[in-house]
């Protein structure tokens, strides 16, 4: 498809597109630096962040991706693997939320680097994980062999 | 309904003849088939690749079984048993199951299927079959080296602080799912862009929706297990990672990432298998599909719906009981797709003019497996039901119904369907159907008393049990030597069929699927003259010049 | 060459292998959103469990520096975009200029992030167990960088990848390979590259703004 005739008019419409689509990367580039700075309440900081995100990409997927001109298949094919992404997120997070708090990874001042001594459970302590080199199940010759089943 | 032809005698056949120019011998030496761009040629490699992985798979099956013979140790310590069934697992998932079905027949009969001359990218196919084989051979660096010892399945912590070599097993397994995944990329822009004339969306054999069906979840799961498979490598070999609890970590986590594709990837091991029963039951019924649209879409059905019930292996793991129970509910909803398939199925045989040949046998062996697996699948997802049979042998026995009653009846019939067309010859139709029968009762011994081991609480992946399993674990032990037995007698007769079976010429089965149209074995271009496709696949309301039977069988 | 010279022989015309080569390009982009959305997910799940200590960490990230690799990339998408536009139109020589701007933003995106990396291995900042800096009390902080150098350091990869990628492209135009009539190659380098934009345009806010 070489272009041969009035070509000269059509490129440069043809290239336009994609200087406006830059500049409006950039103010969105900007926008999203300066939203930052201002503290908006829980959710909405992350929620304006991200719709910036979104049209951003989707600029970039429509005009400099051509999803915009050739259509069908692919723009199934990428609509589709958002949706994907957004239930995978969606559903795990969702456990994390849901969860009975303890549960959850220990957040704030249960989190010890530490290890916890020992209790009246566990008297001896709770085993450190294995943190040498070579096969901890080896039979040691100063020990009695481990046990074998479980 | 169109009309069968139980009431119209098959044409006498005329000497069936063996395609001297054919895709086997065009071109010789072996540079020609390593770097081949033939989808047939790259089938047939998969073919011979995949069954040695499925002997290497099955040999550890038989360990494991005569390990489990008697209550304590047998042959073997505790380490190498749970090496045993690591090992298993990997080889026979991520080596020989997902890419089987679609790397063998997909490759050899969709573009055929389609009307075309090739698959849309040739060299990204020979490509899959290298990550394939290279991933397999890392996986087996990591196997001769000790292999590891955390189930397929690598659960954190265990698998990021295990000293065992799980990092090799994960680097081949990452490999393989690139395979799977440009395999799947290549079948769906096939389909999409490579169908001839006449061949819409709705006429195309009911093998290629389903083939597709599998390849979008190839496509939309297989990068999730890469990612989850490579973040486990890095904390075990580097401990930075996000799976450990002393740095803030959530276990499961790992768990929800893993199964995110775990749970499609079955779908990618059964949707394959679905389309071969697709063909064979209308070949050996010689009828058209009963609902054809249904069971069209509900392969679509299947992909798309099998996303959304992954959490259903976390009922007992600590994940949220809101989860568990979205996720239960979920559950139930994909059954309904594999029951509309059953059905149609079903309804294909009524008035049907069904021959009992081996493909036939495996198709039954497969309704009745499928069937009674989906349902302990659907009891499973029953939250307050897999309480009591989480990581017990019921699971076991649920997936292996399914996967083997299922899945490996299905390769089984699907190869001895295409034998005839990918090689030219007729295997020995009696010794077909002994080892049929043999599979299946072996199969049935095997398995059965798994359940009732399961639901008596015996634990999967255990070592040692109490004495008052033994019983059934014998038995099961002697079920899977007759399901070894059965599988030799296979090997045999199929080996001995490629220089002495008789010639099938182009369609012993009178078949009237698209691939019976040309030679076999097809020649290169798999079709001689440009086909024209304007009747539907699996036509059989009248005589078709082209497709008469080759071979009475 | 004519451009009937480029079709494969299963293909019956130069419009369809086309529709088809951008067809798989965009399958093959779909698994790579797949595979980032692994770590994105793993970054929802400890922001949500952790969102004081991510903020704390967060700031002890560069922002001038990533905002500035933010505009070096779209910058680079807009020259990537143009340069298919010319190699489409037969000029190959115009197309690789454009191509070599794209690399230099690409390598200076590489050179800022690798200025990152070496001064937080300097404070302390590293991933998992490595961590050793003081400056984040709440915890989850390790975490935050464990999963901003995971996060990077893949899209890094991929930017590399596309390097590769589009340095032989450059050259196959200066050459004159695409001025037939034929540019899909440049179309789909073009396509893997804006695929590592719109990563980075989620990466930079997720990591940066908090």
């Amino acid at each position: 498809m070489v272009q041969s005739r009035n070509s000269v008019g059509e490129e440069h419409a043809g290239l336009a597109r994609y200087w406006i689509v830059w500049v409006a990367l950039l103010v969105g580039t900007v926008a999203t630096f300066l939203m930052s700075r201002v503290h908006l309440p829980s959710p909405f900081h992350l929620l304006t962040a991200l719709f910036i995100a979104c049209t951003k990409s989707m600029l970039v997927v429509l005009f400099f991706m051509h999803l915009w001109d050739h259509g069908g298949a692919n723009r199934l094919v990428f609509v589709t693997s958002l949706a994907f992404v957004a239930l995978f997120i969606g559903l795990i997070v969702l456990d994390n939320g849901t969860r009975f708090e303890l549960t959850n990874p220990a957040r704030g001042a249960t989190l010890k680097q530490e290890p916890p001594g020992p209790d009246l459970i566990m008297p001896e302590g709770v085993p450190v994980p294995w943190q040498g080199h070579g096969n901890p199940l080896a039979p040691d010759p100063q020990e009695k062999p481990a046990g074998q089943a479980r | 309904m169109s009309p069968s032809l139980a009431t119209t005698p098959p044409a006498p056949p005329a000497e069936p003849v063996y395609n001297p120019r054919n895709y086997l011998n065009a071109e010789a030496g072996i540079a020609s088939w390593l770097l081949t761009r033939d989808h047939k040629r790259i089938g047939i490699m998969y073919f011979v690749g995949t069954t040695m992985a499925f002997a290497l798979g099955g040999l550890f099956a038989m360990l494991i079984r005569i390990e489990l013979l008697t209550p304590g140790p047998t042959i073997m310590s505790a380490m190498s048993y749970n090496r045993m069934f690591t090992l298993h697992g990997v080889v026979m998932i991520f080596i020989f199951m997902i890419p089987a079905i679609p790397g063998i027949f997909g490759n050899f009969l969709l573009p055929i299927m389609v009307g075309a001359r090739d698959v849309a990218f040739p060299k990204l196919n020979l490509l899959s079959f290298y990550l394939w084989a290279a991933g397999a051979i890392i996986a087996l660096y990591g196997m001769i080296h000790g292999g590891a010892d955390t189930g397929w399945t690598f659960y954190t912590p265990y698998s990021t602080t295990t000293v065992t070599k799980v990092v090799p097993i994960l680097l081949g397994a990452f490999v393989i799912g690139f395979s799977s995944i440009l395999t799947g990329l290549n079948f769906i822009v096939t389909t999409h862009t490579l169908r001839a004339p006449g061949i819409s969306w709705m006429k195309m054999p009911l093998f290629v929706w389903s083939i597709y069906a599998t390849s979008v979840i190839q496509i939309l799961a297989t990068p999730v297990l890469g990612i989850t498979l490579l973040l486990v490598a890095f904390e075990h070999a580097f401990g930075w990672g996000v799976f450990d609890p002393a740095l803030g970590g959530d276990p499961i986590l790992f768990q929800h990432m893993f199964w995110f594709y775990s749970h499609p990837a079955v779908y990618i091991m059964v949707l394959p298998a679905m389309a071969v029963i697709s063909e064979v039951i209308q070949a050996a019924a010689r009828k058209n599909i009963f609902g054809y649209r249904a069971v069209a879409f509900s392969s679509l059905g299947i992909a798309f719906v099998g996303f959304f019930t992954w959490g259903h292996h976390m009922f007992t793991s600590g994940q949220s009981t809101l989860d568990a129970g979205v996720f239960g509910v979920l559950s139930m909803f994909v059954g309904i797709f594999t029951a509309i398939k059953v059905f149609n199925w079903t309804a294909t045989l009524y008035k049907g003019a069904v021959r009992f040949t081996t493909p036939f046998a495996y198709f039954l062996g497969f309704m009745f497996f499928l069937v009674f697996g989906g349902m302990t699948g659907i009891a499973l997802a029953t939250v307050s039901l897999d309480v009591h049979w989480q990581d017990t042998y019921f699971v076991v026995a649920h997936f292996h119904f399914i996967m083997v009653g299922g899945v490996i009846m299905a390769w089984l019939a699907a190869i001895h369907y295409w034998w005839p067309k990918m090689f030219g010859r007729l295997y020995s139709e009696g010794w077909g159907l002994v080892s049929a029968v043999l599979i299946i009762l072996g199969f049935n011994a095997t398995f059965i008393p798994q359940f009732l081991l399961g639901n008596s609480g015996m634990p999967r992946r255990y070592y040692s049990y109490p004495e008052r399993f033994w019983p059934l674990n014998v038995a099961s032990t002697a079920g899977a030597s007759l399901l070894a037995f059965g599988f030799a007698i296979i090997a045999i007769y199929l080996a001995i069929s490629l220089k002495w079976g008789k010639v099938a010429g182009p369609n012993p089965w009178g078949s009237r699927g698209y691939e019976w149209g040309t030679l076999s074995p097809p020649p290169p271009e798999n079709f001689l003259e440009q086909p024209v496709f304007d009747r539907p696949p699996h036509d059989y309301s009248e005589e078709l010049p082209g497709m008469e039977v080759t071979h009475a069988t | 060459m004519q451009p009937e010279a480029y079709v494969a022989h299963h293909f019956p015309n130069l419009r369809q292998q086309e529709h088809a080569a951008r067809l798989g390009m965009w399958l093959f982009l779909a698994t790579e959103i797949l595979l980032f959305s692994g770590l994105f997910t793993g970054y929802s799940v400890y922001r949500f469990l952790y969102s004081e200590g991510f903020e704390q960490a967060s700031r002890l990230l560069n922002t001038t520096l990533g905002t500035v690799n933010t505009l070096v990339l779209i910058t680079s998408s807009l020259t990537v975009a143009m340069a298919h536009h010319f190699s489409h139109q037969g000029r190959g020589k115009t197309a690789a200029v454009l191509l070599f701007v794209t690399l230099l933003f690409a390598a200076a995106f590489l050179v800022i992030k690798g200025f990152e990396w070496t001064s937080d291995f300097h404070e302390g900042l590293l991933p998992g167990r490595f961590f050793t800096s003081t400056e984040v009390s709440a915890t989850g902080g390790p975490m935050f960088f464990t999963l901003y150098f995971l996060m990077t350091g893949l899209h890094g990869i991929h930017v590399i990848v596309g390097m590769v990628v589009l340095c032989v492209l450059m050259i196959q135009c200066w050459i004159g390979k695409y001025d037939h009539g034929y540019a899909t190659p440049v179309e789909l380098g073009g396509m893997y590259w804006h695929l590592v934009d719109l990563v980075w345009i989620f990466l930079y806010p997720l990591l940066y703004l908090i």
